[in-house]
């Protein structure tokens, strides 16, 4: 990161307002990839290098210079590739477009229906070959998507939601409590950051409001890039207004009057709802200055995200707002004293924030009263296509694992050696440990997995788990920001190795392969390097028989 | 109580807000701990992990690894620098770096000398294990650069170049692009270093720690180079530089990280514009003018050849027909004896410097409102203001080190203040720019000391107990004609008021000015209004704060300390007085004068008249650089006998009688004081070239020549002598001033003075003198003719007249003298880009190539004077300070159009 950037990107009249990373994409819109001309003159216009402006745009899969030209992205995650859906889906794309007009995504979010592709600002799901045809024609009514939500237990996210006036009674009366009331309720419900590392929410809202300084950020992460995981999506577009009552709320307890909404370019349809959803509160007069009359300013800014999946770590993402390199940061500063532009700033992920309209309807008490002591609450779960009953489901913290599987998702659609549960960074939990696990974060940690953001994918029997970990290094590879060198060097070799044992007879040696997992546990920056090694270490240990052909011992 | 953390189990001492590798690295030395991307100047940023430490809460606790250049440490914390779990992630990490860099370390510029060597060699790598894979070993190398080279694919990804480019420089003209794997240094938009936007600093070369970036002196090979600290001749800021030398030749130079004054920075000049010291050019022999042609002849001769004339002449027209013009290049002991020859040998007080024609006002203003004609404080202050005010001044130019400190300020968003006619490098990043039409600095800023005063933010204790003359200043200043100082000077009155608040209301405020306060016809007064609102607003006398000339040659303010001035002695002692006459003859040994003496426009006036017979110049080209050419070459050739001493035959020296070759900063010792008054050591690197001599040896010869005892030129000697003279100097000692100087005032003690007038003024009081604006009479006379205002100034890459960097590489980055214009003046002079444009004022007129450009306000052109192809000085005016006679440089009337140019036919031709 660099300070002086920070800064020039957030000087007055610039910031959110005239925003750095925005104006790259706007660059970006008509051939995929900004000209060095405009980036000169950008640089120019921001005080900046125009290595600056030039740097940051070759980070991202669609401001880069090979983005020029694509006109299809296919999906390249988790879900998809072990469905095996995508094969067939090139081909008959590429009835349509040549090959340099097919890019990829790394998780569209619609991982209960596989197949998945993303063409002219929408997503869609090529349920045949016949309904391509028909999109590229012009019939785009294919682009909404069906899914299961359901509940098991008590309802807190999926409630049903009643209109803005109802909705936001609450706020109205939180206007009149005093904010440190109001961060003592959050703090009570024990609530934890639902990103995956699971901080206590409340905590990270005082670290800021004890910061003194006239501007302060509330930024949501709504950069779910965990392929398998789509909860964020559904809150986004199904419940776009409990993500925006977080916000507001984090803003009166700490002071903040804005808020930024970082949402994946791969979700073109959030954006689109949440703008909207937006409009509502403007409507309402429940944004702007002086909100009811309670002398509470807060506006909202929503910054589209032009792929990355490090923008999901919360300094890669303040930089990537700013307009940098989206590469991590180091801590201390942690953002709470000089996030965004500086200024001390809260990030939290689009559930996390989803949940304080429960907590301060009903208080904080009756929040801890779902779930279990450490983990308190529901959890949404994404459950992709391998399931007989995909979609998301929310369940109070520790209901087990195996009613997830064979109650909620009704058991498997294909036969499952393995779930992969958390993301990419998340644990591979054999078939044979369901019954072991409930969901909360402390059952997964202490059986030695992640809950993480709790997308759950289903490994096929048949799908070779050297190639899915292979897919693992190469997709940790492909997302390393590149800042640290266990991260930028051990990915790209541990993807290198495992393909030259399936191709090339090569026999990966264990104590090196031993030595670069260790490499990237404790040495990464970030837990994107320091988290792949779980997956694979559990692969090690659970699915040694299928594994140990490629190992020399 | 002291707060303990543990290494190894063993109790350590902690410091605040300390690191965990700085806690390790203060007990158990700089290479106790591995690293590759952090960097004594630059902060953390935990690229490597090499760095990588097991800390734990409790003894033998359960251990986390982190990295220590960026992890805090914390009381108690129990720190395993070298657990076997460290070892093996350090190694493992290097190991990965081995599989994407090349092994050809036996061939490479930085064998033996590679941090990465030497991390790989402390973790003990034998053999890379990993199947060979994707690399970057193909990256071309960039050559493009007169200084700058790069091969990428030893690049390690450390991010240091472009933290450096960054945080040290400012300049943002290196990045990463590419993710993950794939990503890369570039520079600018990916293009050659050539083609980008870099000032050659070579920060990143020195930050490189292999050889992905370096430079054309392979500055980074250990060939067995003897390093000499000294100091940088090329500003005043004073720079130390590490000058490596291997068989008596210069091989490069790199910045010293433990410099005060610079911190391991340096500018192109600095670090690379080295090679004019043996260039064929050099004056190598004394030559004496023979019928029109110059003879080399032998040092004896041309001594005699000069004590004979100067003898003769002194007794025939008396010794006021002879005068002295020292040089702010040479050391301070050097210029104490040409002062003391001109003074004590010769008998006339006819001495004046180069500060003449740049700083004087500085020094003249500031000792009438604080008795002290130097910095109030020191560039480290620079940490601890809020509020930066640069006037008249362009430092990432011309002051490249301290132009980049004051750029930081700028870009990191603290308040910043430019008043300047063009829009500079800083005034891009300031708050505030007050873009002046040329010659109104008095009427800009006695508009904000009225709206300081307006806003009630004047500081009325500090005005109370510190200061004189406030009430009638203030009524002066009530009575301002708001209205006509806005329009005479093109600035909207908000604006300044704006300003004015911002620097008043600044918990702590410093100034920085340049020559374009003080070349101008109220230079002293506009001086005078800077210390004034210092004053104004108690921004004197603590950390943070004052009144800071950015002086322009390395030792400008050594020069006038050490009495090169007509008026004051060595230490500044007012020459007329008795008993400073007294004192001064009881320490020479003989009668002085006791009437002030001309100064340098006084000496070409007296020449013009037939009163100067002899005229000796060391080290300043003024034909080139003094205003109105023709006039000081006519001045020139009415002297009887010219004496220069010089390095190169400069355009002064093709009108000399007698040439004698000086050796340059790189071949002698001594001290230069930077604009922080902070004398430092300049140490011989080597040996004088050819038959030079250092310039303080060829004044003590001519002195001695002359029958004055003077004992030899040496550093100490020399300067205890000084020491014994000047007050300030009192607690001066060569063997004590170390690595980085010391500050002025020494006392007897030794301790020096980082911030002045702390306690009470040198005159006792600060004193408010209004002085209200005037039009400089070039205008008033000429502008009705000639409706353009040219200004002067320097571009980063020459310094001066340019006869030492034309003789480097640097001239292969900038080639000539452009002229600044505005599109519409192009435009309604039908002008277009690199169009000969020919400038002409009342004295003549020159031909310059035209650079279309919004950097400076319609009606208003720019220029500089590196160049003796242009000579732009020829059209330069002859009005001056009307205090201390500095020329106006900024302020000529003139008239453009477009011409074929004179160079241009030749080339078509």
């Amino acid at each position: 990161m660099s300070k002086n950037l920070s800064e020039l990107a957030g000087r007055k009249g610039k910031g959110l307002t005239n925003n750095l990373f925005e104006r790259m994409g706007k660059l970006a819109e008509e051939s995929g990839a900004p000209s060095v001309e405009d980036l000169d003159k950008l640089a120019d216009e921001f005080l900046i290098g125009t290595a600056n402006t030039y740097g940051t745009t070759t980070f991202y899969d669609f401001l880069k210079p090979e983005n020029k030209g694509k006109k299809v992205y296919v999906c390249n995650g988790s879900t998809c590739l072990t469905a095996g859906t995508q094969d067939k889906l090139k081909k008959d794309l590429s009835q349509h477009f040549s090959e340099e007009e097919i890019g990829h995504m790394c998780c569209l979010g619609r991982c209960h229906e596989n197949a998945s592709f993303h063409y002219d600002g929408k997503n869609y799901s090529a349920k045949s070959t016949d309904e391509i045809e028909a999109l590229i024609k012009g019939d785009k009514s294919q682009n909404k998507d069906n899914y299961a939500v359901n509940s098991y237990g008590n309802k807190i996210l999926t409630l049903d939601f009643p209109g803005v006036d109802a909705y936001y009674k609450v706020f109205a009366d939180i206007l009149k409590r005093d904010s440190a009331q109001v961060l003592e309720d959050i703090k009570t419900s024990g609530i934890r950051g639902r990103g995956g590392a699971g901080f206590p929410m409340g905590l990270k809202l005082e670290f800021c409001r004890k910061v003194e300084n006239e501007t302060k950020f509330i930024v949501c992460n709504a950069d779910e890039g965990d392929p398998g995981a789509f909860s964020d999506r559904y809150l986004l577009e199904e419940r776009p207004h409990s993500v925006l009552f977080g916000m507001l709320v984090s803003g009166f307890v700490t002071h903040a009057a804005h808020g930024v909404l970082y949402i994946r370019g791969e979700y073109p349809e959030s954006v689109d709802i949440v703008h909207q959803a937006i409009q509502e509160l403007r409507d309402a007069k429940l944004i702007g200055s002086n909100i009811l009359g309670s002398g509470f300013n807060f506006e909202f800014k929503v910054i589209k995200a032009q792929g990355s999946y490090i923008c999901g770590e919360e300094t890669a993402l303040i930089n990537s707002i700013e307009g940098q390199r989206p590469e991590v940061r180091v801590r201390p500063p942690y953002p709470a004293v000089q996030g965004l532009f500086n200024k001390p700033t809260v990030v939290n992920n689009v559930e996390t924030l989803a949940t304080l309209h429960y907590i301060l309807s009903n208080g904080g008490a009756a929040y801890k009263a779902f779930g279990t002591e450490k983990s308190t609450g529901t959890k949404l779960l994404s459950l992709d296509g391998k399931f007989n009953k995909p979609g998301i489901y929310e369940v109070e913290m520790g209901t087990p694992l195996s009613t997830v599987v064979n109650e909620l998702g009704e058991g498997f659609s294909v036969p499952c050696k393995a779930l992969h549960i958390g993301g990419p960074l998340g644990g591979l939990v054999p078939v044979s440990k369901i019954d072991d696990l409930q969901i909360s974060f402390e059952s997964f940690s202490d059986n030695g997995f992640l809950l993480g953001h709790a997308g759950i994918i289903g490994i096929p029997e048949d799908y070779p788990m050297v190639a899915y970990l292979e897919h693992l290094f190469k997709f940790g590879a492909d997302e390393s920001c590149g800042k640290c060198f266990p991260c930028r060097l051990g990915t790209t070799r541990a993807h290198e190795m495992l393909n030259k044992a399936q191709n090339e007879g090569y026999k990966i040696d264990r104590t090196l392969f031993d030595d670069l997992l260790h490499t990237l546990e404790i040495g990464s920056l970030c837990a994107h390097g320091g988290g792949l090694p779980l997956p694979v270490r559990n692969a090690l240990q659970y699915f040694d028989e299928e594994l140990k052909a490629y190992f020399s011992n | 109580m002291d707060k303990i953390a543990y290494i190894d189990n063993k109790p350590f001492v902690m410091k605040k807000d300390e690191t965990i590798i700085s806690f390790i690295r203060r007990y158990y030395g700089k290479d106790s701990v591995p690293t590759l991307c952090d960097a004594p100047n630059l902060d953390p940023f935990g690229a490597c992990r090499v760095c990588s430490v097991d800390v734990a809460m409790n003894k033998e606790g359960k251990t986390k690894t982190v990295a220590s250049c960026h992890t805090p440490l914390a009381e108690g914390m129990h720190i395993y620098p070298n657990s076997k779990n460290v070892k093996r992630l350090r190694k493992n990490i290097i190991e990965l770096v081995l599989t994407d860099h090349p092994l050809d370390c036996l061939t490479c510029e930085v064998n033996g000398n590679c941090e990465l060597q030497d991390v790989a060699a402390s973790v003990g790598i034998r053999k890379v294990r990993y199947p060979e894979g994707a690399n970057h070993l193909d990256r071309q190398k960039d050559n493009s650069h007169p200084y700058m080279v790069s091969d990428l694919s030893k690049c390690i990804n450390c991010y240091r170049c472009v933290r450096a480019c960054d945080e040290v420089q400012g300049e943002l003209v290196l990045n990463m692009a590419g993710r993950g794997f794939d990503s890369r240094i570039i520079k600018g938009a990916d293009v050659s270093f050539f083609e980008s936007d870099c000032v050659s600093c070579g920060a990143c070369a020195q930050a490189c720690p292999t050889s992905a970036i370096s430079d054309a002196f392979e500055s980074k090979s250990v060939k067995q180079a003897e390093v000499t600290r000294t100091v940088c001749t090329y500003c005043g800021v004073g720079c130390n530089l590490d000058v490596s030398v291997v068989s008596g030749e210069i091989l490069s130079i790199q910045a010293p990280y433990d410099a005060e004054v610079n911190q391991g920075h340096t500018c192109l000049k600095g670090r690379f514009a080295f090679k004019f010291y043996d260039h064929p050019e050099r004056l190598r022999s004394p030559l004496i003018k023979r019928n029109g042609e110059f003879e080399e002849v032998s040092w004896e001769e041309a001594y005699d050849y000069i004590a004979n004339k100067l003898t003769s002449y002194k007794e025939k027209f008396g010794a006021d027909s002879i005068a002295g013009i020292s040089s702010s290049r040479c050391t301070n002991e050097e210029n104490y004896l040409m002062q003391k020859f001109i003074r004590a040998v010769i008998g006339t007080n006819n001495i004046d410097g180069c500060a003449r024609v740049c700083h004087s006002p500085t020094a003249l203003g500031m000792q009438r409102t604080f008795g002290t004609g130097a910095a109030t404080n020191s560039i480290k202050d620079l940490k601890y203001t809020d509020c930066i005010m640069v006037i008249g001044a362009n430092p990432t130019d011309a002051h490249p080190v301290t132009g980049a400190k004051l750029k930081q300020h700028a870009m990191s968003g603290k308040m910043t203040i430019v008043i300047d006619p063009r829009r500079t490098e800083i005034a891009r990043y300031a708050d505030h720019h007050l873009a002046l039409r040329p010659g109104t600095n008095v009427a800009v800023l006695n508009m904000m000391i009225y709206y300081i005063i307006e806003a009630g933010l004047a500081d009325m204790t500090f005005i109370e107990n510190r200061t004189e003359g406030y009430e009638d200043y203030l009524k002066e200043i009530q009575a301002l004609d708001i209205d006509k100082m806005e329009s005479v000077s093109g600035v909207d009155r908000n604006d300044v008021k704006a300003a004015a608040i911002a620097y008043a209301s600044a918990p702590n405020a410093m100034s920085f000015h340049g020559l374009g306060v003080t070349e101008h016809s109220q230079g002293t007064f506009t001086v005078m209004q800077i210390a004034d609102l210092a004053l104004l607003t108690g921004n004197i006398g603590r950390r943070g704060v004052g009144v800071n000339p950015l002086r322009g040659q390395n030792n400008v303010q050594g020069s006038a300390d050490m009495g090169v001035q007509p008026h004051q002695g060595a230490g500044y002692m007012d020459i007329t007085k008795p008993d400073v006459i007294k004192k001064y003859e009881e320490f020479y040994g003989c009668k002085l004068p006791g009437h002030v003496g001309y100064k340098i426009p006084e000496m070409f006036d007296a020449a013009l008249e037939g009163k100067l017979k002899a005229i000796w110049i060391i080290g300043e080209d003024v034909v080139q650089t003094d205003p109105n050419t023709k006039k000081v070459i006519k001045a020139l050739e009415s002297t009887d006998l010219v004496v220069v001493q010089e390095l190169f035959m400069t355009e002064t020296a093709k009108y000399a009688d007698v040439v004698l070759p000086g050796a340059s900063f790189l071949e002698k010792s001594g001290t230069f004081t930077n604009g922080e008054r902070r004398v430092q050591q300049v140490n011989k690197v080597v040996e004088p070239v050819g038959n030079t001599k250092p310039d303080g040896q060829i004044i003590v010869d001519i002195m001695n020549k002359m029958g004055y005892k003077q004992a030899d030129y040496t550093a100490e000697g020399t300067l205890s002598e000084v020491a014994q003279i000047v007050p300030f100097f009192e607690g001066i000692v060569w063997e004590e001033l170390g690595k980085n100087g010391k500050q002025w005032p020494v006392a007897k003690d030794g301790t020096d003075t980082e911030i002045l007038h702390t306690v009470d003024f040198k005159r006792g009081k600060g004193k408010f003198e209004f002085h209200d604006f005037k039009e400089t009479e070039e205008l008033v006379q000429h502008s009705e003719k000639y409706p353009y205002i040219l200004t002067t100034n320097r571009e980063l890459e020459h310094y001066n007249c340019g006869a030492m960097t034309r003789r480097t590489s640097n001239v292969e980055i900038l080639t000539e003298d452009v002229l600044l214009i505005h599109p519409e003046d192009a435009l309604e002079n039908g002008i277009a880009d690199s169009d000969m444009v020919c400038v002409e004022s009342p004295r003549g007129k020159v031909d310059i190539k035209a650079k279309v450009t919004d950097e400076v306000k319609k009606g208003v052109l720019s220029t500089t004077f590196h160049f003796p192809e242009i000579m732009v000085n020829i059209i330069t005016s002859d009005v001056h300070d009307t205090e201390a006679l500095c020329p106006e440089y900024k302020v000529v009337a003139v008239k453009i159009r477009k011409s074929k140019g004179k160079y241009k036919l030749e080339q078509n031709q």
